[in-house]
């Protein structure tokens, strides 16, 4: 069976599994659930007291307690990658077991925070090495050992970039004779009109 | 198989032999805790002034017990080869009862602990990938050129832990095409015919 939400792929496994445990609980404790798993996509942290304390009715295990959080999440980023409205999302999880007043409950939680989850997604997709701020100088040489009336302008850029890991970052140090800063300048104009025509 | 010990070994056991019942099973306590978490000195010298013995046996006492039960351990070696190997070193019956029991308890953990020892190979992670269009550069403009960048993020456990490296790999879609067929037919030669018959041997 195709699922929209998997990517037009068969519904994994432990995700047919697990939706048997989501049931287990009732819609509006699953509902506040939600709340807390999208939190957590959006990077605002998950309070795992209050998950504690919501599945505690059902009686789960640490294990299911961590399967349930597992299935959410997948469920809600899953729909958002493959950009799935609500009613699809409802009608397909129902199909494979949950409960409609479960599946209208995710679903109401997953449409007001569609948006926000595709713009979180499209955040973390893989960059490399942005480009954290430019600084530049302009200084003008006067002499130097080789030339004693130099008097000429250079600028100094100082490019500060995301490293490979996450949290570090890279300053690289440019200096650039007037000529080549002209044509750089040109050439990033040109790239710029480019960006704007497909905006 | 019978384990053959050093004579080093021996001696640094023998002071255990000579040790009563609630000794030998501290310092087996002991020996496992050096091999989850490495060595505490202080721990040493409580026992050492306990016994009245000095530190450096009592240390002795602790790595040859570690040492013995790490080389059983590896080599699977049955009960009885393991009882027989204690009773070459000198050990008396009890004693004996209580290290086969500290060696059948904890014989799967030592070794899923040495299995972790030996991993050089940086193994795989996670695989992020970016679709681009590449419209123009510098040179020319009005192009189309469609890329798939790949990071692929690796570990590599050694023994400070497990350090994590990453790949950036870029590839055009025919390429991307034919690494995918690659791995599919790697993955079919794990069906064929003398895969199964090797596999149904090992099992």
């Amino acid at each position: 069976m195709r699922f929209r939400f998997c990517g037009d792929l068969d519904c994994p496994d432990w995700v047919l599994a697990e939706i048997s445990t989501l049931a287990k609980i009732s819609s509006v404790k699953m509902k506040l659930l939600c709340a807390q798993v999208l939190k957590d996509l959006l990077g605002e942290g998950i309070d795992y007291d209050k998950v504690g304390k919501l599945t505690a009715d059902a009686k789960f295990e640490s294990g299911d307690i961590k399967a349930t959080v597992a299935v959410l999440s997948f469920i809600l980023s899953s729909a958002a990658k493959h950009d799935v409205d609500s009613e699809s999302l409802s009608s397909e999880l129902q199909q494979l077991g949950l409960p409609k007043e479960h599946a209208t409950g995710l679903c109401k939680s997953y449409e007001d925070k569609h948006c926000a989850l595709q713009d979180k997604l499209r955040d973390t997709s893989l960059r490399l090495r942005r480009l954290d701020s430019v600084s530049w100088r302009v200084d003008y040489t006067l002499s130097s050992s080789e030339l004693r009336e130099v008097n000429e302008p250079l600028v100094h850029l100082k490019l500060q970039t995301q490293g490979t890991e996450p949290g570090s970052s890279d300053t690289t140090v440019v200096s650039i004779s007037p000529d080549k800063f002209r044509v750089l300048l040109t050439e990033l104009k040109q790239a710029q009109a480019m960006m704007n025509a497909l905006q | 198989m019978l384990l053959v010990l050093s004579e080093d070994h021996k001696e640094h056991l023998s002071f255990l032999t000579k040790a009563d019942g609630s000794v030998v099973e501290e310092f087996g306590r002991l020996a496992l805790e050096f091999l989850r978490k490495g060595t505490n000195p202080k721990i040493y010298e409580g026992a050492a002034r306990k016994l009245c013995v000095p530190v450096g046996m009592v240390q002795h006492g602790v790595e040859g017990l570690m040492f013995l039960m790490t080389e059983s351990s590896k080599h699977m070696i049955s009960e009885v080869d393991f009882m027989d190997s204690v009773l070459a070193l000198g050990f008396g019956e009890e004693l004996i009862q209580s290290l086969l029991q500290l060696y059948v308890q904890h014989k799967h953990q030592i070794r899923s602990i040495l299995s972790q020892l030996l991993c050089n190979q940086p193994a795989y992670h996670n695989l992020e990938w970016r679709l681009d269009v590449q419209l123009a550069s510098r040179s020319v403009r009005h192009q189309m050129v469609p890329m798939v960048t790949i990071r692929l993020l690796l570990t590599r456990s050694s023994d400070v832990g497990s350090t994590q490296s990453c790949m950036d790999l870029q590839t055009d879609p025919s390429s991307l095409l034919h690494m995918i067929s690659t791995l599919e037919a790697a993955l079919a030669a794990v069906k064929t015919s003398d895969a199964r018959r090797i596999l149904r041997n090992i099992k």
